[in-house]
């Protein structure tokens, strides 16, 4: 039997911007009903994204750590080896402890979950046909999108779950394959290629543009292409796969370059990468009135609205950069929004980003080309983790960090790091720049000794020709307009 | 000459707008003043007006576009070139200097653009100090910092929010003649401000006030308060006449419950309140502001006494709290400080009535057919007559004025 649920505000989606909202909307006394097509809360993020692939990549860089211990003078009476389908179980593991721990959040704050697809039958009016094939109608005041985003599909590189996967089954593999292809050199397929790397992997990494990772600072994607090459890991750039031959239990690749074509075979999984679509079709958006651009992300303004009064979306459906802190922070205005808290707006100058490649990538802020396009002069400082003691003790000194500052006013515009723990590096870098720092308010900062962030310490003090641990001649001069 | 029209600041902090619809196309001819685009804001829709006649020659930005304040929205060749000079001093205060920032018609997703910009994305000033002056509708870059580099400071924000009209009134006048020579002085009509006025404007729309006067013989309360006043203060509060009449006001919304009313206009119900939150308005430097009494029937004299002083105090000083300024059901106004006879006041809408508290003075009255003198005060109270007929009015009053003239029920 159908029932009409009647709450204040109805989210679709329960990933971490839509339970978030959800929580926040309940701690500032709304009615929440949340929708959500999977059987467990987190989205993407804690199923089948950030949250297990983080898992994967740890226990990868153990077994690496472990394989070179030797040099450290730990002896191991026998080589590590693999056992992928525990390492599996282990994640799911962790996987499960969150995803329960979210419903039981949601449970605690008064959020009602209902599982299944929903769909707008007009502004006001949204069905959820619910795994047995019920109806249930929703009449909410407000309504939430957050139904984030999915992998896009390319011609040629049909998805078959066997040889030609996507990254949710890279997450899943039970055997670690021999050889793999990534097709697309963004952040998802670099982060599970080099895990298998790894566990032992041949991989090849294709990508159409003159360099992996579209859009991030060329210093930085230097440092991680030369690590790519240290770990055996082929990468064509400029270059486009041909469609994908598969015979049995492999496939042949084919790979135009510049120059000359390659071929690879043998191949036992190819992944594809290529990015992701905002999953904002078959939901009745038309039948609401709610707009979408031509990319099909829904269009908001400051206050997360659609162009519907009372309809507000989150997060990737909205617009990249696809990132779950950006849709947890969405969610969050959002909610004030709907609450009654009409001067909330999204106000965020620095968004960081974290990539968990082998050396890490972290950035917020303006990269160099954006700040001199921007008609900036800049400075900008650098300092190599090679300098670094702390990282000269951990054994990870492959890496910098690049600071970008506005040369009249001394403020940070950004910050580009690749380098040991730079993920977790980057939340000091964030604030000062949400505070409107200056280089010299980090330089002047004292940071503990000895430890990664003092590196951030000495990039701001490079900027003004100040920095100790390295040589420098002359203060960086100003680029960019004059 | 081509003219470039930029989005002018639309007022309260507002730093953007989205375009919601365009009303002219390229190639059209338009008056001088008529409407060229709607721009939503998030507080509301407005229409642009053309600063002059011409021939639009483009329109910058799509539909669903969110555009900064002061970027180019319309170009428009003019067909006299003499107009342009008045263009230019008719153009809206658009905010202050911004030293860096370009600003530009932004045809990202809108989604990416929030990203970057926020509210004043170049004005130093960190998140809290942002979401102060979110909180005080304030836009960022009228506020001079005072900190290093110009950073501005909460305090920046505060002592702008509360002494706004003079601040604003230095950078942010416009020179109304372009001989040198200052004939006028212009100040931005935003903020608090403007909704003070948007709020009177909407209650004088809406409610059909009446007014009503009587006169209360104060001599028992004054000789009353004089009283208690010495016990009150070694209790460390300050007895006014307020809250007696606030006690007096309470008894007679309770006999009358109509004046402690509202209209639901959308639903077309009148709404009874069963709590009594009594609104006190308090004049500020910033404007009028009437802090909220919450659940003033609760409370013994003593307790409103303070309670109004805690209020008035943190009014004055701009430390009010949303929720210190909403929910009241009924508000006194009290100008008698200053002077006057009595005055007629506009109600605080959606409230149903509002009383007006005047000064005290000895006057010459007749009591059994001698003449004497008494502290006599004028009480006036306006209602909105869809709700409250004056006789209810009438009778509210009386009841006040009895409390009033035999204070001791007060304080049963």
């Amino acid at each position: 039997m159908s029932s009409i649920h009647k709450p204040d505000v109805a989210i679709i989606g329960a990933g971490p911007g839509g339970y978030v909202a959800a929580i926040r909307l309940a701690q500032l006394g709304q009615k929440v009903l949340l929708v959500e097509q999977n059987k467990t809360m987190g989205g993407v993020c804690l199923n089948r994204g950030c949250i297990p692939s983080k898992a994967l990549i740890y226990a990868g860089s153990l077994y690496e750590k472990m394989k070179h211990a030797g040099d450290m003078g730990i002896l191991l009476s026998n080589e590590p080896t693999i056992d992928l389908p525990k390492m599996m179980d282990w994640k799911d593991g962790i996987v499960n402890k969150l995803t329960g721990g979210v419903a039981q959040l949601l449970k605690a704050n008064g959020v009602q979950t209902l599982t299944g697809r929903a769909e707008f039958n007009g502004p006001h009016k949204l069905s959820v046909k619910t795994p047995n094939g019920n109806i249930e109608q929703v009449e909410a005041k407000s309504y939430l999108i957050a139904t984030g985003s999915s992998p896009i599909d390319i011609p040629g590189f049909k998805r078959d779950g066997k040889v030609i996967i996507d990254s949710t089954d890279a997450l899943s593999l039970q055997d670690v394959p021999k050889k793999l292809a990534l097709i697309g050199g963004g952040v998802i397929g670099l982060e599970l290629g080099i895990l298998y790397a790894k566990l032992g992997t041949e991989v090849t990494v294709v990508e159409m543009m003159d360099q992996l990772l579209p859009g991030t600072d060329k210093d930085v994607v230097q440092v991680l292409t030369r690590s790519l090459k240290k770990r055996k890991i082929k990468v064509f750039t400029e270059s486009k796969a041909q469609p994908v031959q598969v015979k049995g239990k492999t496939a042949t690749l084919t790979i135009e370059r510049p120059k000359g074509t390659e071929v690879i075979k043998d191949l036992d999984k190819v992944l594809v990468a290529v990015g992701r679509k905002p999953n904002s079709q078959s939901m009745g958006l038309e039948k609401a009135g709610v707009k979408v651009d031509d990319r099909g992300f829904i269009q908001v303004d400051h206050q997360l609205r659609t162009s519907v009064r009372h309809i507000f979306a989150i997060g990737d459906v909205t617009s990249a950069p696809l990132l779950a802190h950006k849709a947890s922070k969405e969610g969050l205005v959002a909610a004030e929004v709907i609450a009654g808290n009409t001067h909330e707006v999204l106000d965020v100058r620095a968004m960081p980003s974290a990539v968990f490649t082998d050396p890490e990538i972290a950035t917020v802020g303006l990269t160099e080309e954006q700040a001199k396009a921007e008609g900036y002069t800049l400075r900008i400082g650098t300092f190599p983790f090679a300098a670094s003691g702390r990282a000269m003790s951990m054994n990870k000194t492959e890496g910098l960090v690049k600071m970008i500052v506005d040369g009249n006013t001394d403020q940070i515009l950004g910050v580009h790091m690749i380098g040991p723990e730079v993920s977790e590096l980057i939340a000091e870098v964030t604030l000062a720049i949400e505070m409107g720092a200056t280089a010299e308010d980090i330089a002047l900062t004292v940071h503990a000794h000895p430890t990664l962030p003092e590196s951030i310490m000495e990039a701001a003090e490079s900027v003004h020709g100040k920095a100790v641990h390295i040589y420098q001649k002359e203060k960086p001069p100003l680029v960019g307009a004059k | 000459m081509a003219l470039e029209f930029k989005l002018p600041d639309i007022g309260e902090g507002i730093t953007e707008g989205e375009i919601v619809k365009w009303l002219v196309n390229t190639g059209d001819t338009v008056k001088e003043d008529q409407p060229l685009v709607e721009i939503m804001t998030d507080k509301v829709t407005a229409e642009i007006p053309s600063p002059t006649a011409g021939v639009v020659q483009e329109c910058r930005g799509k539909e669903g576009d969110v555009v900064d304040v002061g970027a180019v929205i319309v170009v428009i060749e003019t067909t006299t070139a003499g107009v342009v000079s008045e263009v230019a001093t008719k153009e809206p205060t658009v905010a202050a200097p911004q030293s860096a920032s370009k600003p530009q018609a932004r045809c990202t997703s809108p989604g990416t653009s929030s990203v970057l910009s926020g509210s004043g994305a170049k004005m130093l000033a960190a998140p809290a100090t942002r979401k102060l002056a979110r909180e005080l509708g304030i836009n960022l870059t009228t506020v001079a910092g005072t900190g290093p580099r110009g950073r501005i400071t909460p305090d920046d924000v505060r002592g702008f929010s509360s002494s706004r009209p003079t601040l604003a009134s230095g950078p942010l006048s416009t020179p109304s003649t372009v001989q040198g020579q200052e004939s006028e002085k212009r100040v931005p009509f935003i903020g608090m401000r403007r909704r003070i006025g948007e709020h009177l404007v909407k209650s004088k729309h809406t409610a059909p006030h009446f007014a009503y006067v009587e006169e209360v013989d104060m001599t028992e309360l004054v000789s009353l308060r004089q009283q208690l006043k010495g016990d009150a203060e070694a209790q460390g509060v300050k007895l006014t006449y307020l809250p007696f009449i606030a006690k007096a006001v309470i008894s007679g919304l309770k006999a009358f419950p109509g004046l402690n009313s509202s209209l639901d206009d959308a639903k077309g119900e009148l709404v009874y309140k069963n709590h009594y939150h009594l609104g006190i308005a308090a004049a500020t430097d910033e404007g009028l502001i009437v802090p909220v009494v919450k659940f003033a029937d609760q409370k013994n004299l003593y307790a409103l006494a303070s309670e109004i002083q805690d209020l008035s105090l943190r009014a004055r000083n701009g430390q009010l709290k949303p929720h210190d300024v909403t929910g009241g059901t009924f508000t006194l106004t009290s100008i008698g400080s200053i002077g006057g006879l009595f005055s007629v006041p506009i109600i605080n809408h959606p409230e149903v009535g509002i009383m007006g508290i005047n000064k005290i003075e000895k006057r010459a009255v007749v009591r059994n057919n001698t003449i004497v003198i008494r502290n006599m005060m004028y009480l006036s109270i306006c209602c909105d007559h869809r709700v409250v007929d004056g006789s209810e009015a009438a009778l509210f009053v009386k009841h006040v004025v009895e409390y009033l003239q035999q204070p001791a029920r007060l304080l049963i």
